[in-house]
């Protein structure tokens, strides 16, 4: 087995804070490797230790974005592709280069990512690179399992549960529920730093299909919370009578 | 002049839909339609329906989806295609991104079309900061439940396309509809909702009593449907659960982790029991108590005349 893995090194939301005209105040803040990437670094893993094989792990970023690609290396994965890039890419661009690189780099099997980054929770980059391969994507997997060339994964979605098969290649993007991610030791971040991590400039792997058009960020401002925020302490009895009280004046029970 | 197409597997949603074009096509001077797959779904106002047909059936198969509404769009002018913000919608308007080279803008409300432009506002970093984004046309925009308002009356007219056949790349073969629960939530006024507060997952008839007295369904954090493995998934509110918008959230022993808290924005009043005075759940709170929830929600019930 080939297995990829696309991980994203996202803004930590929850160490984010604004500045004094509420926006957010992105130097210096924070990253780490977006939540729910950790279960998809898990589940390359999975399939590797029933199936054998090797695992690349590919991240697309403009700093510091290799740390996740190291914390990935230290998990288990064998080797790593750093797509550099000298601004923040829409989906659309960053799907484009990413199943660039995985063609170039593959071919593989089974590609992995997760439902969606924690910072924007779109969900869309699997899809994209699905559609870029123009191979089957199977999308918020809670169980995959490899047989053969084929792949059974049970999906859940908004208002049912799917049994599905593809036939492999594939891409697949698995919830959260689907594992616990193991945490790397010691011992494997120290050796993690002699793994093949290569860089790879995205403007080498541009062709003809290159996306035209892209789509901005022309604003960020920080959320006004326009709650009560009314707070009711003492005897427990006293409390729920306010509480009921409140409620009802709301109209809402 | 451009058109809108939109699309959603949930009917509701996909009635909503319709009012988010006919705002932007009102400066747009284009034409608007409801995309229904195979058959027109009945129930749900919409707009006027354009009816996409092929050889195999089309619903529930995303890259078939994705395809047929290429197809569609391909026939029209700077087209802007609607797609409800679901897992299946997601997965339509990626694929669809790519055949038709168009941009997506996720998740998005108040949507405007400036200078050629589509515009609109999302959640980032798990809601903790508004985004305005744009993209040029032709475009795809995933639109959240919620966002607009279902139209008055639908319109009659339905219009006919048979697009060429689709190979399926994914064969399913078991469907089964989801625990009702997760579907109850969606529409629910009063939601109750239990975390980490709770010692064991008998101490749950709690909330579930609260919730039934109170005429309302039962949710919960992360934790207990993940971690714990108390409840399952179709429980979980937040982030990557359901989203949920009742009249009244009801948060009992939740500390209001970001992706939580993601999840119960647009409910109507939210109150918090706690018993930590600092925890993050009362800032986005309209109503909290602090105290002992084994002490607090049997006072409710008693007053309620359930204890």
């Amino acid at each position: 087995m080939n297995i990829a893995v696309c991980v994203k090194h996202a803004i930590d939301e929850g160490e984010l804070k604004a500045d004094s005209s509420g926006r957010p105040l992105l130097q210096g803040a924070q990253a780490k490797m977006s939540t729910f990437d950790r279960n998809a670094v898990e589940e390359a893993l999975r399939v590797r230790e029933s199936k054998g094989g090797t695992i690349t792990v590919l991240g697309l970023g403009s700093q510091d974005w290799k740390k996740s690609l190291k914390e990935a290396l230290a998990m288990g994965c064998d080797r790593a592709i750093a797509l550099s890039s000298p601004s923040d890419l829409d989906t659309l661009t960053t799907s484009y280069y990413l199943s660039r690189s995985l063609q170039q780099k593959g071919p593989f099997d089974l590609v992995l990512l997760s439902e969606g980054a924690s910072d924007t929770y779109s969900g869309l980059v699997g899809p994209m690179i699905a559609g870029w391969m123009d191979v089957p994507f199977i999308g918020y997997a809670r169980k995959v399992q490899v047989e053969g060339s084929n792949i059974r994964a049970e999906v859940a979605l908004d208002d049912k549960t799917e049994r599905v098969d593809a036939v492999l290649p594939c891409v697949v993007s698995v919830v959260s529920e689907i594992n616990s991610p193991r945490y790397p030791t010691l011992l494997q971040i120290m050796q993690a730093s002699k793994k093949p991590l290569e860089e790879l400039a995205v403007d080498s792997l541009k062709d003809e299909k290159a996306p035209q058009v892209v789509s901005k960020v022309l604003d960020v401002a920080v959320q006004s919370v326009n709650r009560k925020k009314v707070l009711f302490e003492g005897p427990p009895e006293e409390s729920a009578q306010k509480l009921l009280d409140a409620l009802r004046k709301e109209g809402v029970i | 002049m451009s058109d809108v197409l939109t699309f959603s597997d949930n009917p509701q949603l996909a009635g909503e839909l319709a009012s988010a074009a006919a705002s932007i096509a009102v400066g747009a001077g284009g034409k608007v339609f409801s995309v229904e797959l195979d058959a027109v779904r009945e129930g749900v106002p919409r707009g006027p329906v354009l009816l996409l047909k092929s050889t195999d059936p089309i619903t529930g198969d995303d890259s078939r989806i994705a395809l047929a509404i290429s197809e569609a769009s391909k026939r029209m002018p700077n087209t802007i295609v609607l797609i409800g913000s679901t897992k299946l919608g997601r997965m339509v308007a990626g694929r669809l991104a790519v055949t038709g080279r168009m941009c997506v803008l996720a998740d998005v409300r108040g949507l405007k079309l400036e200078a050629g432009t589509l515009t609109g506002v999302r959640g980032v970093y798990a809601g903790k900061f508004n985004a305005k984004v744009g993209a040029p046309l032709p475009c795809v925009a995933l639109v959240p439940q919620g966002a607009y308002p279902l139209p008055d009356r639908s319109a009659a007219m339905v219009e006919e396309m048979v697009v060429p056949a689709i190979p399926s790349r994914v064969t399913r073969v078991q469907t089964e509809s989801s625990h009702a629960s997760a579907v109850d939530l969606r529409g629910a006024k009063v939601i109750v909702a239990a975390g980490r507060g709770f010692k064991t997952k008998e101490d749950l008839a709690l909330v579930e009593r609260l919730a039934r007295v109170l005429g309302g369904a039962m949710g919960a954090s992360r934790p207990l449907s993940s971690d714990l493995g108390w409840l399952g998934e179709e429980y979980h509110i937040g982030l990557t659960g359901v989203y949920v918008r009742p009249n009244l959230y009801l948060a009992i022993g939740i500390s209001g982790q970001l992706q939580h808290v993601a999840g119960i924005k647009d409910s109507k009043v939210i109150a918090a029991i706690n018993k930590d005075k600092q925890a993050p759940i009362f800032q986005v709170a309209d109503y909290g108590v602090v105290g002992d929830l084994y002490q607090v929600v049997p006072a409710l019930l008693k007053i309620l005349g359930a204890g």
